[in-house]
C-alpha cells in the first residue's frame, strides 16, 4: 500500500491521480532549475530551451491523440477551461448543440450560462449495452440548426463509456462539429482524432496523463477559427492589437505554465511507456475484483453492470443501504481511505441512474493502485456494513 | 558558408519548422529575429544552411507561414 502522510489509501484518482509518478516529480522540479526563463519570448538558451520542451509537449500530446499538426495543442488551465473556449465559441452566434445525459458540469454549466432564445441544446440517452441504439438517441436530437454534439467519452461517476467513434462519424456525415471530453478517458481509453472524427478533444493533464494539476489541453482538428478566450500578449505580431489567428498564440496569451507543461510532458511519456491498454485493462481488474466483493455482499446498491474493458472507464459507484454517501466516505476516511461521494459535480448522471437524491460513493484507481489495497477496501466495506446491523 | 533565414512569427512555428526541416534532414538552427523584431513586432528566425528551395517547400507544405527571409553569412 501507498502510505502518504496521511496514511491514505488513494480511491480518488478520477479527481486526480495520486501519486505522480517519480518522473513527472523530476520533470517539474527541473522544470523549475533549468527552464525558468519565459518562453516563446526571446531568444537566450534558457528561454529557447523552455520553449524546446514546451514544444516537445505538443509533438508528444499529437501523436498521443492522432492529431496532425502539433500547432494545434493548446495550453489551458484544465479540461473545463478548453470546454468553455469550445462551447462559448461555437455558439457565440447561437445554434443548437447535442449533449449525452451523463454530462459533467464543465459542459451543463457553460450551456447553461449561455442559453436562450438562440442557443439550446438537446440531451440524448445512453443505451449502454447498444452501441447502435446511442447513436440513434444522438441522430434523432439533430436538427438544421446543430452546430454541434458535445459528449463526455467515459461518465467521471459510473464509468458508462460512449461510442465515440460511432457518435463522431454520424456528426461528420451531418456536418457538425465534435467536442469530446476527455477529463475521464485521456491515459485511459484509447482516443484517436481522426479516426473518431473528433473536432475538438478537452483533456485534462492531472488525471489519466499522470501530470499535475493547473495544466490541461484543447487539441484542434477542425480548421474553423474560434473566438479568443481572452486576449493579450502571445510574444508573436506584438505590433498588432488583435488576437493573432494563428494556433496555438490563439488562446494562449499569457505567460505558460511550464513546470506544468513539462510534468504533463513527462506523464504522457510514463503512459505511453507503460501503454493504455495494460493501464486500462490493470485498473478494470481491480474494479471487478472490488465490484464482484460487493455484489456478494447484502445492503451494498450497485448501478452498473459489472466493469468491463469493452464498456467502461475502470470507475465504479457504490452505496451501502441505510447510509448516506457522505457518511460512508466519512467512514471510510476514518480507515484511511480516500474516495468521493455526494454528485461529484455530475447532476445530470445522478438523474439518469436515479441517485440524484443520495449521491453515490466513487471508487477509481490508478496504475499504482495495488490488489492488496483493493481487498482493504473490501474489507473496510464490508466492515462500515456491518456495523449498521 | 551562406545560410537562409525565414522569418516566422512565433516559436511555435520556429519549433515546428526545425522539426519539420530535420525530419527531412535538414539542419535548422532558431534564434530570435532582429530586424523583423522591429516590423512585425516579435518574431524568431529559422537558419538553414543548404537545401534553401526544399526547405520553402516543406515550410510551406506544413502550412507555417514565412514572413520573409534573408540570405546570412556565416549565421550557423
Amino acid at each position: 500500500m501507498i502510505f502518504s502522510p496521511y496514511n491514505t489509501v488513494y480511491f480518488d484518482n478520477a479527481a486526480t491521480t495520486w501519486p505522480k509518478p517519480l518522473v513527472v516529480r523530476k520533470a517539474v522540479q527541473k522544470a523549475l532549475t533549468d527552464y525558468g526563463a519565459n518562453p516563446g519570448r526571446s531568444g537566450y538558451k534558457m528561454g529557447l530551451a523552455a520553449s524546446r520542451e514546451i514544444y516537445r509537449c505538443r509533438e508528444t500530446a499529437a501523436e498521443f491523440f492522432n492529431l496532425k499538426n502539433p500547432s494545434n495543442v493548446v495550453f489551458v488551465q484544465n479540461c473545463t477551461l478548453a470546454l468553455n473556449i469550445v462551447i462559448k465559441g461555437l455558439l457565440r452566434n447561437g445554434g443548437h448543440v447535442i449533449v449525452s445525459d451523463l454530462e459533467h458540469n464543465a459542459v451543463m454549466r457553460p450551456l447553461y450560462a449561455i442559453s436562450n432564445y438562440l442557443t439550446t441544446y438537446s440531451t440524448a440517452g445512453i443505451s449502454p449495452e447498444n452501441t447502435d441504439e446511442t447513436v440513434e438517441f444522438f441522430r434523432r436530437c439533430i436538427r438544421p440548426d446543430t452546430k454541434a454534439i458535445i459528449c463526455l467519452h467515459a461518465s467521471n461517476v459510473f464509468g458508462t463509456r460512449l461510442p465515440i467513434r460511432e457518435i463522431g462519424r454520424l456528426a461528420r456525415r451531418h456536418g457538425i462539429k465534435f467536442v469530446v471530453d476527455a477529463a475521464q478517458s485521456a491515459g485511459v481509453l484509447p482516443i484517436d482524432m481522426q479516426a473518431d472524427c473528433i473536432d475538438y478533444l478537452c483533456v485534462p493533464g492531472h488525471k489519466g496523463l499522470y501530470g499535475p494539476m493547473g495544466i490541461g489541453m484543447l487539441l484542434c482538428g477542425s480548421e474553423q477559427l474560434l473566438p479568443p478566450f481572452i486576449e493579450g500578449g502571445t510574444g508573436s505580431y506584438s505590433i498588432e492589437f488583435g488576437q493573432p489567428s494563428e494556433l496555438p498564440d490563439r488562446f494562449e496569451s499569457g505567460t505558460l505554465n511550464t513546470a506544468g507543461i513539462c510534468g504533463l510532458l513527462a506523464g504522457m511519456e510514463f503512459v505511453k511507456g507503460i501503454g493504455i491498454r495494460q493501464i486500462c485493462e490493470q485498473e478494470t481488474a481491480h474494479m471487478r475484483y472490488i465490484y464482484n466483493q460487493l455484489r456478494d455482499m447484502k445492503g451494498i446498491s450497485l448501478y452498473t453492470p459489472c466493469p468491463d474493458i469493452s464498456r467502461s472507464a475502470p470507475v465504479l459507484s457504490f452505496n451501502i443501504e441505510g447510509r448516506n454517501s457522505e457518511e460512508t466516505a466519512e467512514a471510510l476516511s476514518r480507515k484511511g481511505i480516500a474516495v468521493r461521494a455526494g454528485l461529484h459535480c455530475a447532476p445530470c448522471a445522478h438523474r439518469c441512474f436515479n441517485t440524484i437524491s443520495t449521491g453515490t460513493v466513487r471508487l477509481a484507481p490508478s496504475v499504482f493502485t495495488t490488489e492488496r489495497e483493493a481487498r482493504y477496501v473490501c474489507r473496510v466495506i464490508r466492515a462500515i456494513r456491518s456495523e449498521l446491523k | 558558408m551562406s545560410s537562409l533565414c525565414f522569418y516566422v512569427s512565433s516559436v511555435t512555428n520556429a519549433m515546428r519548422g526545425k522539426s519539420v526541416l530535420e525530419q527531412n534532414n535538414i539542419r535548422a538552427f532558431i534564434s530570435r529575429s532582429t530586424d523583423e523584431t522591429v516590423q512585425n513586432g516579435c518574431g524568431y528566425c529559422l537558419f538553414v544552411s543548404s537545401d534553401f528551395k526544399k526547405a520553402e517547400s516543406l515550410l510551406q507544405s506544413a502550412g507555417i507561414r514565412i514572413r520573409g527571409k534573408k540570405q546570412m553569412n556565416d549565421a550557423l
